[in-house]
C-alpha cells in the first residue's frame, strides 16, 4: 500500500495541481488511498465553488456527479493523516472527457452537521442529498424537500449511524398495533402541497393517482404519485423505499467474504454482476492479481447475465406498450440462459459465485456444449424480436420522442449505461477503462441518436447481441490455468495447500473464519453493469470487514430522473418511459 | 326428421345454449391457441387437453367471495356486467346461421346489431363509474371514448351492404351475396374499417384500452370479482363470437359454400360452412391479440376520426354513385 | 302487442319519474336510459321498427353515452347529492307542477274524446319507406335539421380549440 501512496505522491494529478492554483494549496488537504485516485479534503464554505470549478472551468470538465455519500467516522480507528471529523460528506464527481475521477471530502462535526445543497449544481444530487439527511442525518440547507426517502416517514434516528442498532434482536420486538397502522399508513398519505404541486388549476381539477407501490407495471414496489389532467401526465413524484433491506448497514456486519451474497441481491436481475466490482475492489486493497481464466469466466457469466437483464427489460417493455408475446419469448431465451448459468454455477438468479481472488469452482466439464448451442440459437431470436418489436411501426410511434433526454440531461441527472449512450455519447466504462481483462475482447459500444423511450430500447437489444459476441469470444478462447488466484488472501483459500502441515493448516482455518484481514485503505471500483455504472466504494479499517460500504446504483439515480422525462406526456407514455429506464426495486432501495 | 324454422323455441334453445357453450370454449381455446403461439402450454389439466378449464373457472368465480366495494355506488356497479352478456345474445338473436336456422328474423337486423353494440357500452362506463376507484374512472371515460367513436365508423361502413343489397335483414344480404358474390370485393375497405372498428367495439386486444393493463391495471373492471367480473369476461368472448360471425354473415357468402364445396343437406352445410368461417375469424383474432401493440388513446381517437371516418364515408360515397349509375 | 304496449308505457312512465326525483345523477342516467329502451319498445310495437331501433341507436346508444361521459369527467361527489336534494323540495317543484296539472288533464281529455287513432301493429312502416318520406316530401325539412346540425357542429368545435 505505502508504495502505490509514494508513487502517486512523486506526481501530482493535473486535476490536483489545478486546484492548488485556483484555490491554494491552504484549502485542501491530500489523502492517499489504495486504488491512486485523487482524494481531496476541502472545508464546507469552499465545497460548492470547488464543485462548480469542476464542472465548468477545469479541462476536461467533471459533467457528473456520479455519487454523494457520508461516512460515520466516529468509530474509526485508522485515519493517518486526515482531518479531524465526526461526519464526512463525500462527492465524487466524475469526467467523461478526461475519462478520470476524483474525490472531494468535506468534514463535519457532530454538533454541527450542515452542508450547503449542490442541487443547483447537478439536479442528480437531490436524492442522494435525501439519502443522507435520511441514513446519516446531515442537513443540507437550501434542499427544496429533505424528506426521508428510503425509511418510512416515522423512522426514528439515522440508519447509517454507528451507534443505530443493526439488527432486529438489538432494539425492542415490533408490534403492529392498529393505531400504528393507522399512524403508518397516515404517514403514506400523498400531500401534492409537499412537493409543490397544485390540486387545481383555473379550468380543471387534477386527479392524484397512486400508480403503485402494486402496479402491473411498476416493475417492483415503487410508488408513483401521478398528478394527471385527463390522462395527461403533469407531474409525478417517484416515492421509494419499499425494499429497503439496508445492506450497506449489512456490509458493516459481515466480513469481507460473506458480504459476497448479498451483493448478488442488490439487482437481483444481474446475478454475479454485482459481485464483480466488489469483488474487484477487494482485490485491489488485497493486491491480488487473479489469473486469466479466472477474468474470462468472470467476463462470460457477466455477460450472461446482461443478457438476462435486458432480455427481461425487452419483453416487460414490450408487454408495457401492449405487445404481449415478446414477453414469453424473452422469457424461454432468459430459461436457455440461466440453464447455463445454473449448470456453471449451481443457481440461477443469485449465484453468489465470485470470490476474492478467483471464482467458487472450475468450470464443469462439457461446459461449452451449452454455451455454444446458445451462442448459435440467440442472435437468430434476436432478429425475429427486431422484425416484431422494434421494426414495428405501431411500437415506433407510441416510442419516438417520448421521454427525450439529451447528453447534457442525462450529465444533470447522472445518468449512466444504455440511458446514457442512447443519447449518442459513446462511453462504455468496458471499453474506456477495461477491468478484468475487457480489453481483450472485440466488441461494439452501440449508441443511439435521440435518447428517447425507442433509443434506449434499440441500444439496449444491440447490447445484447455484443454481449454474445463476448461470450463467444470467451467460449473460443477460455485460457486454461487455476480458477483462483495463487495468493495467500484468497478466500477462500486453495485447498490442496492447507494440508501440507500445522501452519498451512492454521493459515487455512483463519482465512476461512475471518477472511482476509487487509491495510486500512479506501478503495473505489466501479463497473459497466446491466443497467449504468455500479460502483462499491469500501472503507477498510483493518478489522475483518468492511467499515463502510458505500454501493452506488444505477437505478436509484435514474428513477429520479423519471418526472423528468414524462412531464407533458400521456399515462401510456409513462409507462414506457418507466420501462426504459429499467431499474430493480432492490437495486433502487439496497 | 323435424323442421327447422327461424324462431322456434327448439332453434332459440339450440342457438343460445350453443353460443353460450361455444362462448366458454372459446376461452380455452384461446388460452391455448394464445400459449401454443407465445411459446407455452396454457391451460391442459383440467379434463383431456384441459378442455375442462372454463368449468373449472366457472366454478371458481361463482364459490368467489362476490365482493361490492363499500365505497361503490351499488345499483351501477351491480348492474353493469349484466349488461354485456345480455346485449351480446340478443346481438346473436338476428344472425343467420343456415337457412332456417336462427331465432330472429328481422327486417332491420344490421340496425339492432348496431343498437346493442350502443347499449354494450354502458357497461364498461357504468363499471368505470360506479366502481368509485381512479383507474376504473379512466377506464371508463376510454371505453365511453373509444366506443362511441368507432361505433360511428362501423355503423358508417356497412351502409355499402346495405346499399348493394337493399336491405338490413341479414337473410337477404346473405342471398344477395349467393347471387352477387362476397361483398368483401366489392366492400373491401368497408370490409377493413368494420373488422378495425369491430374489434374496437368488442375492446379485445389490441384495443383493450379501457383495461389496459399495464397502464391503468384493470380499467373498468379493477373492482369486480367472482361471478360479476366473469359476466364482462364471458360477454367480451361471446362480443368475440358475435364479431366472428358477423364478419362472414355480412361480406363472406353467411352459410353459403365457397367454391362449390356444398355438403348434400342444405342445413347442416349452412351450419359447417358458417362455423367454419367463424372459426377462422376467432382464430385471426387470437393471432392479432398475439400481435399487435395497444395504440396510445389519442393515436387512437386520431386514427379513427382521421382515417376510419374518412374511409368509410368515401366508401360509401363511391357505393352510392356507382349504384346510380348502373341503375340509371 | 297491444298487451306489450301496455307494459313498455307503464315502464316508460315509471321510470321517467324515477329518473326526474333521483338526487344520484348515474341512477338518474340510468332510469332515463331505461325509458328510452321502452320507448323503442313502444314504437315497435306500433310498427315502427326503423323508428325503434333509431331510439336505441341514437338516443340510448350515443346521446346518453355522452350523459354518462359528463357525468364521468365532472366526477360528481357528494356535495352535489345534498345540492340536488335541496333541489328536490317541495317549495320547488310544486309549483311548476300544479300549472302542468291542468295542461295533463287537457291532453288526456283530448286523448280520450279522440277515436280516430287507428288499431295498431296493422302497418308496418319499413326502413325504405322512411327514407323515401325523409327524401321525398319532407328533403327541406332534412337539410335544415342538418343545416342546423352542421351549425352546431362548427359552433362546438370553435370552442373545444379555445
Amino acid at each position: 500500500m505505502n508504495a502505490a501512496a509514494n508513487t502517486a505522491n512523486a506526481e501530482l494529478p493535473a486535476v490536483i495541481k489545478a486546484l492548488y492554483e485556483k484555490f491554494g494549496e491552504s484549502a485542501f488537504v491530500r489523502q492517499h488511498t489504495a486504488e491512486g485516485m485523487p482524494t481531496l479534503w476541502t472545508g464546507r464554505d469552499k465545497v460548492l465553488a470547488v464543485l462548480r470549478y469542476l464542472r465548468d472551468e477545469h479541462r476536461p470538465r467533471y459533467e457528473m456527479l456520479l455519487d454523494v455519500t457520508a461516512i460515520d467516522e466516529r468509530t474509526r480507528i485508522n485515519r493517518q493523516g486526515q482531518p479531524a471529523s465526526d461526519f464526512t460528506v463525500v462527492y465524487h464527481p466524475t469526467s467523461f472527457s478526461g475519462n478520470c475521477d476524483i474525490r472531494i471530502k468535506v468534514a463535519l462535526q457532530m454538533n454541527d452537521l450542515n452542508m450547503p445543497t449542490a442541487i443547483p449544481l447537478w439536479s442528480s444530487a437531490n436524492w442522494q442529498e435525501r439519502e443522507i439527511w435520511d441514513l446519516f442525518g446531515i442537513v443540507f440547507t437550501g434542499h427544496p424537500n429533505l424528506s426521508r426517502i428510503l425509511c418510512p416517514p416515522t423512522w426514528k434516528g439515522h440508519a447509517l449511524r454507528k451507534d443505530h442498532p443493526a439488527r432486529a434482536t438489538e432494539m425492542e420486538p415490533y408490534r403492529m398495533s392498529d393505531e400504528i397502522q393507522d399512524r403508518e399508513q397516515e404517514a403514506l398519505r400523498f400531500k401534492p402541497e409537499e412537493w409543490g404541486l397544485t390540486r387545481k388549476s383555473e379550468n380543471s381539477e387534477f386527479m392524484f393517482l397512486n400508480f403503485g407501490p402494486n402496479h402491473p407495471a411498476a416493475h417492483g414496489v415503487i410508488r408513483f404519485a401521478l398528478q394527471l389532467d385527463g390522462e395527461n401526465v403533469l407531474d409525478v413524484v417517484p416515492d421509494v423505499g419499499y425494499h429497503h433491506r439496508g445492506a450497506e448497514k449489512m456490509a458493516e456486519r459481515q466480513t469481507w467474504h460473506t458480504f459476497i451474497p448479498y451483493t448478488d441481491r442488490i439487482d437481483y436481475l444481474g446475478g454475479v454482476m454485482n459481485n464483480l466490482p466488489y469483488v474487484m475492489a477487494v482485490e485491489k486493497m488485497a493486491g491480488i492479481k487473479v489469473p486469466q481464466r479466472v477474468e474470462v469466466i468472470r467476463v462470460m457469466l457477466a455477460e450472461f447475465f446482461r443478457i438476462c437483464s435486458h432480455l427481461l427489460f425487452y419483453g416487460t417493455w414490450a408487454v408495457d406498450l401492449g405487445q404481449l408475446s415478446p414477453l414469453f419469448y424473452c422469457f424461454v431465451d432468459r430459461e436457455k440462459a440461466f440453464n447455463i448459468i445454473e449448470s456453471i454455477t449451481g443457481a440461477r438468479m443469485h449465484p453468489g459465485w465470485f470470490r476474492i481472488g478467483g471464482v467458487a469452482q472450475d468450470l464443469p466439464k462439457g461446459w461449452d456444449k451449452l454455451i455454444r448451442e446458445f451462442v448459435d440459437y440467440f442472435p437468430a431470436r434476436l432478429a425475429e424480436y427486431d422484425k416484431m418489436v422494434m421494426a414495428n411501426s405501431m411500437i415506433r410511434q407510441r416510442t419516438r420522442g417520448v421521454g427525450v433526454i439529451d447528453t447534457a440531461g442525462a450529465f444533470d441527472w447522472a445518468m449512466t449505461g444504455p440511458a446514457l449512450r442512447a443519447t449518442g455519447l459513446e462511453w462504455d466504462y468496458r471499453k474506456q477503462r477495461p477491468y478484468s481483462g475487457y480489453e481483450n475482447f472485440e466488441f461494439e459500444v452501440p449508441i443511439g441518436v435521440n435518447g428517447d423511450c425507442y433509443d434506449r430500447a434499440a441500444v439496449r437489444v444491440e447490447e445484447m447481441r455484443q454481449s454474445c459476441r463476448i461470450i463467444k469470444q470467451c467460449l473460443e478462447n477460455m485460457p486454461e490455468g487455476p480458477y483462483k488466484a495463487d495468493h495467500p488472501l484468497t478466500t477462500p483459500p486453495i485447498k490442496e495447500k492447507s494440508k501440507l502441515d500445522i501452519e498451512t493448516l492454521i493459515n487455512h482455518f483463519l482465512s476461512v473464519s475471518w477472511g482476509p484481514v487487509m491495510d486500512p485503505t479506501e478503495v473505489t471500483m466501479t463497473i459497466e453493469a446491466t443497467k449504468g455504472l455500479n460502483m462499491y466504494y469500501l472503507i477498510n479499517d483493518g478489522g475483518i470487514g468492511s467499515y463502510r460500504t458505500r454501493i452506488r446504483t444505477p437505478s436509484f439515480i435514474h428513477i429520479q430522473a423519471i418526472p423528468f422525462l414524462s412531464r407533458g406526456l400521456m399515462l401510456a407514455d409513462f409507462t414506457a418511459v418507466v420501462a426504459t429506464t429499467d431499474f430493480v426495486m432492490a437495486d433502487v432501495d439496497r | 326428421m323435424f323442421e327447422f324454422v327461424v324462431g322456434s323455441p327448439l332453434n332459440i334453445v339450440l342457438i343460445l345454449g350453443a353460443v353460450l357453450v361455444a362462448a366458454a370454449l372459446l376461452i380455452w381455446v384461446e388460452r391455448r391457441v394464445l400459449g401454443f403461439l407465445n411459446e407455452r402450454l396454457g391451460p391442459n389439466r383440467v379434463g383431456p387437453w384441459g378442455i375442462a378449464q372454463s368449468l373449472a373457472d366457472v366454478g371458481k368465480l361463482i364459490t368467489k367471495e362476490d365482493w361490492v366495494p363499500p365505497f361503490a355506488d351499488k345499483l351501477p356497479f351491480i348492474v353493469a356486467p349484466i349488461i354485456v352478456p345480455v346485449v351480446m345474445l340478443l346481438s346473436f338473436a338476428v344472425i343467420p346461421i343456415a337457412p332456417g336456422v336462427g331465432i330472429m328474423d328481422l327486417n332491420i337486423g344490421l340496425l339492432w346489431v348496431l343498437a346493442m353494440a350502443g347499449l354494450g357500452s354502458y357497461s364498461a362506463m357504468l363499471g368505470g363509474l360506479a366502481s368509485n376507484n381512479k383507474f376504473s374512472l379512466l377506464g371508463g371515460l376510454r371505453a365511453a371514448g373509444q366506443m362511441i367513436s368507432y361505433e360511428v365508423f362501423m355503423g358508417i361502413s356497412i351502409l355499402g351492404i346495405v346499399i348493394l343489397s337493399d336491405s338490413f335483414n341479414l337473410r337477404e344480404i346473405v342471398e344477395a351475396q349467393h347471387k352477387h358474390g362476397w361483398f368483401v370485393f366489392p366492400q373491401f375497405i368497408g370490409f377493413i374499417v368494420f373488422v378495425i372498428a369491430g374489434l374496437a367495439e368488442t375492446k379485445r386486444w389490441p384495443f383493450d384500452l379501457a383495461e389496459g393493463e399495464s397502464e391503468i391495471i384493470s380499467g373498468f373492471n379493477t373492482e369486480y370479482s367472482g361471478m360479476k367480473f366473469g359476466l364482462f369476461f364471458v360477454g367480451e368472448y361471446i362480443g368475440m363470437l358475435l364479431l366472428s360471425a358477423l364478419i362472414p354473415v355480412l361480406f363472406f357468402g353467411g352459410w353459403y359454400a365457397p367454391f362449390g364445396l356444398e355438403l348434400p343437406n342444405a342445413i347442416i352445410s349452412g351450419i359447417f360452412w358458417m362455423c367454419a368461417k367463424t372459426g377462422c375469424w376467432i382464430f385471426f383474432f387470437i393471432l392479432v391479440r398475439a400481435a399487435l401493440v395497444r395504440p396510445r388513446y389519442d393515436q387512437l381517437m386520431n386514427y379513427g376520426w382521421l382515417v376510419m371516418l374518412p374511409l368509410s364515408l368515401l366508401n360509401l360515397l363511391v357505393t352510392g354513385a356507382v349504384v346510380l349509375a348502373q341503375g340509371n | 302487442m297491444n298487451l306489450l304496449f301496455y307494459i313498455a308505457a307503464v315502464v316508460s312512465v315509471l321510470s321517467t319519474l324515477i329518473a326526474i326525483t333521483r338526487v344520484n345523477v348515474t341512477h338518474a342516467l340510468l332510469y332515463f336510459i331505461l325509458s328510452l329502451i321502452s320507448l323503442a319498445t313502444i314504437f315497435y310495437t306500433i310498427g315502427a321498427h326503423f323508428a325503434a331501433v333509431l331510439e336505441v341507436i341514437v338516443y340510448a346508444g350515443a346521446i346518453m353515452v355522452m350523459y354518462v361521459f359528463v357525468a364521468m369527467m365532472l366526477n360528481l361527489g357528494h356535495a352535489t347529492i345534498d345540492q340536488e336534494r335541496a333541489w328536490l323540495k317541495p317549495t320547488i317543484w310544486i309549483g311548476p307542477s300544479l300549472m302542468a296539472a291542468p295542461l295533463l288533464a287537457a291532453l288526456v281529455f283530448v286523448l280520450l274524446k279522440d277515436t280516430s287513432a287507428a288499431e295498431m301493429g296493422h302497418t308496418v312502416t319499413a326502413a325504405k319507406q322512411v327514407g323515401i318520406a325523409l327524401f321525398g316530401p319532407y328533403v327541406l325539412a332534412v337539410e335544415l335539421a342538418s343545416m342546423l346540425l352542421l351549425a352546431g357542429l362548427v359552433g362546438a368545435y370553435h370552442l373545444a380549440r379555445k
